[in-house]
């Protein structure tokens, strides 16, 4: 875990505003970015930003360590899948927020990879694999949903993810050893 | 490996990325804690499944077509956080904020500023005082200086009428004006120490003079002495040295003697 996002953790913890502030400015576009990505809506998307900030704030021991950008994406995506839920009826999918700490298994070292270099990293994919990855994370649709949409087989679409993920993670590796 | 097991596998993929029904992810979630190849997989697809959320952060490059949220946002943020009663922050600024004293030295300061201001009002009533006592004597001085000015354009006014009797003296003149008597004197000597000249009135019909006024002349020897009784009643007018205060008959020969018959 980034010690510095730690030491700001534990500030945010013992109700330090400062820590909160230099911990928004941080991650305040990744929040926004998740939520504009799944929403398409400035209004719905600068709501969103704001409930999970503010449940950071009144909630902090919910993140219990690990790469503290994949838990705020993790928070900020089941967030926005509630909103999705309540506009129309949808298949439920959501990722953990708070794991055990065996199971916080994020590589640090991808947080220190920038955005750009993460979507330069995703565009690497064939389209079969980015379109079905992109489609269950940012859609918050779930794999049977994908099949349907697409008329792709459902063990087709599973495959397809898995593979796409094995070779991001292959290629987010090579970004760290360089 | 088994084939049911790589379909596992694949459902591990697909929970990782998030889009398995809750219902499924429970129970995907449940198997990994007991499967070791399956948890395996789960560490090495979840850090790209977060790197897939981790691509969308908000571009803040204007020229690449900035998605960025409103400056406002943070302020309704930080607002709300910085209002919560626990923030730390919030508390360290109060601290810097308005000095609160402890009871005692209140108590103190404030029976200092009331004494301050009893003192104060004590020393301010007395300078009132002593202000309104010093314009009351000036209010007589100015009154009396009023009355002698008076007197003095009357006696001037008097001294200089055509229509003044003016009795020739060695020492200078009676003279006798609208029922009013004076004394021009010069040339006098100064009175012996203990003395001073007193003026004698004769009354009309009367053979006993009557005590006047008291004077001692000026510096050059003048003295203009305005006496009070009335003209019109006295028959004549004396002059002695008496010791000071005056007598009730003459002492010493007068040195003016004068009818006004």
């Amino acid at each position: 875990m980034d010690r510095d996002v730690e030491e700001l953790m534990a500030r945010v913890r013992a109700r330090d505003a400062d820590a909160f502030e230099v911990l928004y400015d941080r991650y305040h576009r990744l929040v926004y970015g998740v939520a504009m990505r799944m929403t398409n809506d400035v209004s719905a998307a600068e709501d969103l930003t704001q409930a999970v900030f503010l449940k950071l704030w009144s909630t902090p021991e919910l993140f219990r360590g690990g790469n503290f950008a994949a838990w705020i994406v993790r928070v900020t995506r089941n967030r926005a899948l509630d909103m999705l839920r309540s506009r129309a009826g949808r298949s439920e999918s959501e990722l953990p927020e708070s794991l055990p700490e065996a199971d916080s298994i994020e590589d640090v070292a991808f947080a220190n990879i920038d955005a750009s270099r993460l979507r330069a990293a995703l565009d690497t994919l064939p389209a079969e694999q980015r379109e079905p990855i992109e489609l269950g994370f940012f859609s918050g649709i779930t794999h049977e949903e994908i099949a349907r949409r697409s008329g792709i087989p459902l063990g087709t679409i599973k495959t397809r993810i898995r593979a796409g993920l094995r070779r991001l993670r292959s290629t987010l590796d090579g970004l760290v050893t360089v | 490996m088994t084939a049911p097991h790589e379909s596992m596998l694949d459902d591990v993929a697909v929970y990782a990325l998030g889009a398995l029904p809750a219902s499924d992810a429970r129970r995907m979630q449940d198997h990994i804690a007991s499967c070791e190849s399956c948890a395996a997989e789960y560490r090495a697809l979840a850090p790209a499944a977060a790197a897939v959320g981790m691509s969308a952060e908000a571009c803040p490059d204007e020229e690449r077509g900035a998605v960025v949220a409103s400056p406002l946002l943070k302020a309704r943020i930080m607002q709300q956080v910085r209002r919560d009663p626990g923030n730390t922050a919030r508390n360290r600024v109060s601290r810097r904020g308005p000095l609160v004293w402890p009871p005692y030295l209140v108590a103190a300061a404030c029976f200092a500023i009331a004494l301050y201001s009893s003192l104060m009002n004590l020393s301010l009533m007395q300078q009132l005082k002593s202000d309104q006592s010093q314009l009351s004597q000036t209010q007589h001085r100015s009154t009396a200086l009023a009355q002698n000015l008076a007197a003095e354009r009357e006696t001037i006014a008097d001294l200089t009428s055509d229509q003044a009797e003016r009795f020739n003296i060695a020492e200078g003149q009676i003279v006798r004006v609208n029922h009013h008597l004076y004394l021009t004197l010069h040339d006098l000597r100064a009175p012996e120490r203990g003395k001073v000249y007193q003026a004698w009135t004769l009354p009309k019909g009367s053979k006993v003079m009557e005590p006047s006024l008291t004077f001692v002349p000026d510096a050059h020897g003048a003295a203009v002495i305005a006496l009070p009784q009335n003209a019109d009643q006295t028959a004549a007018v004396a002059v002695s040295v008496e010791p000071q205060g005056g007598s009730k008959q003459p002492t010493s020969k007068p040195l003016v003697v004068q009818s006004l018959v």
